[in-house]
């Protein structure tokens, strides 16, 4: 990159900067402002929030959750290699096989763990 | 399998690794029989002695150079060869002797007085040994260096717990100070070897000194390892701590041995492998050695324990030993290197002596004692002996190390000045006041003390502890010519190098 | 299609693809069958036996690029292949009795471990960016829930927390230095890079950005200072033996991949010289300064280690001296031999003598009075002491002699008086283990657990006699360990 290059990067770097800082700044000085309690709320709409929001959440959620975003993004690797599948030379399609064994292999593992049932909780559910 | 057999057997290395012997075989004894682990310990050392011994059949006094030298390739790295060279000549048989002897008498002296960790200690010390022997001998840079940084291990443990009450902090001022120095040495070794591409000091020596600036760096760079060791003043102050925290056995080997290995450092490297950084420093040398000659006889004076007295005294000995050494001159040199072992013999004899009356009264203070000449006669005439001999009196061996080095510093053109040979002889004088200041008030005067009336005169196997030692005080004393023959060629050559 | 991948990649791989489809048929049988965990752990150990044959089995083959060039197979990456297999089958003897007596001992712990062995394999066999920066989260990841292992311990789910998020950070810095230099160079392909560089078309400017970046990442996983300041607390965390895997390969991984990519691909962005020195010069430093104030045994290992990571990080240095690059290769895997050894050791003992989990026996002062009850051990302890000093006969000794010689050589003299200077100031703590040990009355309550006493020992026996012995041998594999793109 010569020196040129340089200059056009930081320019760009600059309006990067200024282009989204722009809009920041017009607003805070062109709105109107007229602060009433409805609008300071949280929400301007919907239901004013009930009790504490710091309510524990059932781990198990985060539990599926992460177990559905594994597979579901190890199967988004499995795409391409099945739209070239007719192309494909012996050993890929191996490797293909392989691979869904793995995850084969990480589905049984969860499913043993019990990763994938549904536990009814022991404790009193919380009552709001 | 014959490899080993013709390493074993070559005299050097056999000195070198016997200690090795007893200290397998004290590993395999439990640690109940602790007579038995101290006879094997002796037996280990005495034979150890007798070898050298045998060095000494095999070592021709009027070859001046390297002799029984055992040179072999070790291990190469990296374009490095690495050598196993072993000799000796007339700048290091003494001193092998003198470890030698040293050794068996310091064991002798821990009969009664270790009796913890009996097993610990006498590996410990064949172990230190091993590495006293070694640096002795070895002649490339990197064994040499591994010699002397391991002698630090066992002498750390000794100190440490075998020591007094403020072991610790002894032990550990005296490793950190002993390898402040010899790291920078470390640097300069490395430095040396991918100069010269060897560590082999004959082949270092025969491509000539490193010319310019670096040869001052070099010099100053392995001066401050040996300075320390020595110790030069100023950098004497772990000495005294060492000294009096460390148990009998340990004092007498640090004085008798470990400080020569300073002196013998310069002498072996300092001076041949950087001659010109040693003549131009030779004043300096000599002006710091001359400052601790006074400085050391000074602060003896007002000590009250006796080894802290006797710690300092060896500040001002060694410092005639530096002295004679950067003289420059053959008498200078051989009274230096002959001073080394004066030095190791009559401190030496001086730290049993102390071990003794400590073993007795657990206490070391002057105030203690007085009027121990009429409970303890042979105690008080060996220890008279011991101190004039430390003094300098003619007729006994200080006298011919410490006239040596001052007529030969008075001759010296590399330094160039009557001065420093003038306060020297200042010492002398103030080494009398000290030494029998010391003797008048532990052994003259009344038997006033209590605790003093009822002790034990010497028992047999303390007289012959330091019997070898008396002998060699009269022996250096009356005929040293067989001594100084032993070393005369050897100096010559290495003057006749380094002066030319 | 290029290239077709072929049996002959996945022979280049062999230990790798050994490894991961046992730990994977370990994960099934330890959730199906496996009664005993200790069954899982004798069977992970076994696991690395194979594969540390098989590893030695690919020794002194020519170097081979496999998966179109994603992997080399060269003698260098087998050296430190065998080393992560043997590491690996340490690992799992220090943690069994560990986990057990713990009350932790899970089958994913073995199977984790496994894994997080692979990922540092294949981080001594890259020859991709891409490929660094998968090896590097592959074992990472692991990595940070072995540190968690103690759940519901707070401090240990605190140092995987902190673990994993100062970690996913210096990803972030690595990929993006990943990124500029794909950018500088067109190509992710490391022998490609080299091709570009040497034709004089890469961009130098972002080159040695990019290079800048890939070291902070790098210096984040070898604990360089200023990316050091989560491992006291990882290693004081994590469960003793994890914190002792951690110390010893987590380094070795980030060496290999920075050693390969400087010293084969960067010795252009010899403006980065000064940066590496002040690393180096921190490290000792600040690791060693540091250490002094540690009263906890944990910590005290972990400054250490910081302070190590400095001393190799100094041979490093003269990575842009072509002449020189191999040397201190050499010297650096030398170095970490004996770091590895020394280490495993140490931490082998600090098990020994942890009484509850975290809690007691990891201070100073719980190692007084070792040396009565337990002569050998404490012996062994002062030799990997002594072997963290460069005091010889160790290995340690003849680590630092090379390290050194390689800085002088490169004519780094000031960098090596920092060296030497710092070694003394670090006599003085790792002297006071010893001087505990050996010279303070005490009753040290130490475990029986035969392995894990077996391992500190072989440990001492080999960092004692291997300087004497083997120190040449030993130099001259790692000499011939040269990295080369075929």
């Amino acid at each position: 990159m010569n020196g040129t290059q340089w200059a056009f990067l930081g320019v760009y770097f600059l309006l990067a900067l200024i282009f989204p800082a722009l809009p920041i700044v017009i607003a805070h000085f062109l709105g109107p402002r007229r602060p009433n309690p409805i609008k300071d709320d949280v929400y301007e709409c919907g239901l004013k929030t009930y009790g504490s929001p710091w309510v524990p959440i059932k781990v198990q959620y985060y539990l599926f959750a992460l177990v559905f975003l594994i597979f579901d993004v190890e199967l988004v690797f499995l795409y391409p290699w099945a739209v070239a599948y007719d192309m494909l030379p012996m050993f890929a399609v191996f490797e293909g096989i392989l691979f869904i064994l793995m995850l084969g292999a990480a589905l049984v593992y969860a499913w043993k763990r019990e990763a994938l049932d549904w536990y009814e909780p022991t404790m009193p559910e919380f009552r709001s | 399998m014959s490899g080993i057999l013709e390493f074993v057997t070559h005299p050097l290395n056999a000195v070198t690794f016997f200690p090795l012997v007893g200290v397998v075989a004290i590993l395999l004894l439990a640690r109940e029989k602790e007579t038995l682990i101290r006879w094997v310990a002796l037996g280990t050392s005495l034979i150890t002695f007798v070898i050298s011994l045998g060095v000494l059949g095999l070592f021709n006094p009027q070859d001046p150079g390297l002799q029984l030298v055992y040179d072999r390739p070790w291990f190469t790295v990296a374009g490095w060869t690495i050598r196993y060279v072993m000799g000796v000549d007339g700048l290091s048989i003494l001193l092998l002797l003198l470890t030698t002897l040293l050794t068996p008498i310091a064991i002798l002296s821990t009969w009664t007085a270790i009796q913890e960790r009996v097993k610990e200690f006498m590996i410990f010390f064949l172990l230190l040994e091993i590495g006293m022997v070694g640096v002795f001998l070895a002649l490339d840079l990197f064994l040499f260096y591994i010699f002397w940084e391991f002698t630090l291990v066992p002498m750390y443990f000794l100190i440490g717990m075998w020591g007094g009450p403020r072991r610790m902090y002894a032990a550990i001022k005296f490793f950190l100070y002993t390898m402040a120095g010899s790291i920078l040495m470390l640097l300069a070794i490395v430095w040396l070897g991918l100069h010269y591409g060897t560590f082999s000091v004959p082949d270092i020596l025969a491509q000539g000194p490193v010319m310019g600036p670096v040869q001052y760096w070099l010099f100053l760079a392995f001066a401050a390892a040996f300075a320390i060791k020595v110790p030069m003043w100023p950098l004497h102050s772990w000495l005294p701590d060492a000294h009096v925290e460390a148990p009998t056995a340990g004092s007498v080997i640090l004085a008798g041995v470990l400080l020569k290995m300073g002196t013998y450092g310069f002498l072996r490297f300092n001076m041949s492998l950087f001659p010109d950084a040693a003549k131009y420093y030779a004043p300096w040398v000599a002006l710091l050695a001359v400052i601790g000659i006074v400085y050391g006889a000074i602060v003896s004076f007002p000590q009250r324990d006796v080894k802290k007295l006797v710690a300092y005294s060896s500040v001002s000995h060694l410092g005639f030993v530096m002295l004679g050494l950067f003289a420059f001159t053959p008498q200078g040199i051989e009274g230096a290197i002959l001073q080394m072992i004066n030095h190791g013999i009559s401190t030496g004899a001086l730290f049993l002596i102390v071990g003794m009356i400590y073993e007795r009264r657990h206490t070391r203070d002057l105030d203690a004692f007085g009027g121990l000449w009429k409970v303890m006669p042979v105690y008080a005439v060996l220890s008279l002996i011991t101190a004039l001999s430390s003094m300098g009196l003619p007729g006994l061996n200080g006298f011919v190390g410490e006239f040596n080095i001052l007529l030969g510093a008075l001759g010296s053109r590399v330094l160039g000045s009557y001065w420093f040979a003038g306060f020297a002889a200042l010492g002398v004088i103030l080494a009398a006041v000290y030494m029998l200041t010391m003797y008048q008030k532990v052994f003259l005067g009344p038997l006033d003390k209590e605790e003093n009336k009822c002790l034990q005169d010497l028992n047999w196997r303390e007289v012959v502890t330091l019997l070898p030692l008396i002998v060699l005080m009269f022996w250096i004393g009356l005929y040293p010519k067989p001594f100084f023959a032993l070393m005369h060629p050897a100096v010559e050559h290495l003057l006749q190098a380094v002066l030319k | 299609m290029t290239v077709p991948v072929t049996w002959q990649d996945v022979a280049a791989l062999l230990p790798e693809f050994f490894l991961v489809v046992w730990a994977s048929a370990l994960l099934l049988l330890d959730v199906f069958w496996i009664r005993e965990k200790r069954t899982t752990a004798w069977l992970s150990a076994l696991g690395f036996v194979v594969a540390l044959v098989l590893a030695v089995g690919q020794m002194g083959r020519a170097p081979l690029l496999a998966f179109r060039g994603m992997v080399i197979a060269d003698a260098f990456s087998v050296f430190l292949v065998a080393l992560f297999a043997l590491s690996g089958l340490v690992g799992i003897l220090l943690a069994q009795d560990y986990l057990a007596r713990n009350g932790i001992e899970r089958g994913e712990f073995y199977v984790l471990l496994m894994f997080s062995v692979v990922g540092m394999m294949l981080m001594a066999r890259v020859a991709d960016l891409v490929m660094i920066f998968l090896a590097l989260e592959l074992f990472s990841l692991p990595l940070y829930v072995m540190t968690g292992f103690a759940r519901p311990r707070a401090d240990s789910e605190e140092a995987a927390l902190k673990y994993f998020l100062l970690g996913a950070f210096a990803s972030g810095f690595m990929a993006f230095g990943i990124a500029l230099v794909y950018g500088a160079t067109s190509t992710t392909s490391l022998p490609h890079m080299v091709d570009v560089i040497q034709a004089g078309e890469a961009d130098l400017a972002l080159l040695t950005a990019g290079a800048a970046l890939v070291l902070t990442g790098l210096g984040f996983k070898i604990a360089t200072v200023p990316f050091h300041m989560w491992t006291p607390d990882v290693y004081h965390g994590a469960p003793s033996p994890v914190s002792g895997f951690m110390a010893a390969t987590a380094k070795m991984a980030g060496f290999a991949a920075l050693l390969r990519l400087f010293v084969l691909v960067f010795p252009v962005v010899a403006d980065l010289t000064p940066v590496l020195w002040a690393l180096a010069a921190l490290s000792m430093v600040l690791g060693n300064v540091a250490a002094i104030a540690q009263r906890n045994i944990k910590r005290l290992l972990a400054y250490s280690s910081i302070a190590h990571a400095g001393y190799m990080l100094s041979a490093a240095v003269a990575f842009a001296d072509p002449h020189l690059g191999p040397q201190a290769v050499a010297a650096i895997l030398f170095y970490l031999v004996a770091y590895v050894l020394a280490t495993f050791g140490a931490w082998g003992v600090v098990i020994l003598l942890e009484r509850r989990i975290g809690q007691e026996g990891l201070l100073l002062e719980d190692y007084a009075g070792l040396s009565r009850q337990y002569p050998g051990l404490a012996a062994a302890m002062a030799v990997f002491m002594l072997s963290f000093i460069g005091v010889p006969p160790t290995l340690g000794f003849f680590g630092k002699f090379y390290l050194f010689r390689v800085v002088l050589d490169a004519g780094f003299v000031g960098l090596a008086l920092i060296g030497v200077l710092t070694s003394l100031v670090s006599a003085y703590y790792y002297l006071r283990v010893v001087m505990l040990m050996y010279m303070k009355p005490g009753e040290p309550i130490v475990r029986r657990e035969p392995r894990v006493q077996a391992t500190v020992l072989a440990a001492a026996a080999l960092t004692l006699f291997l300087g004497l012995t083997a120190a040449s041998s030993l130099y001259a594999w790692a000499t011939e360990a040269i990295l080369r793109f075929g």
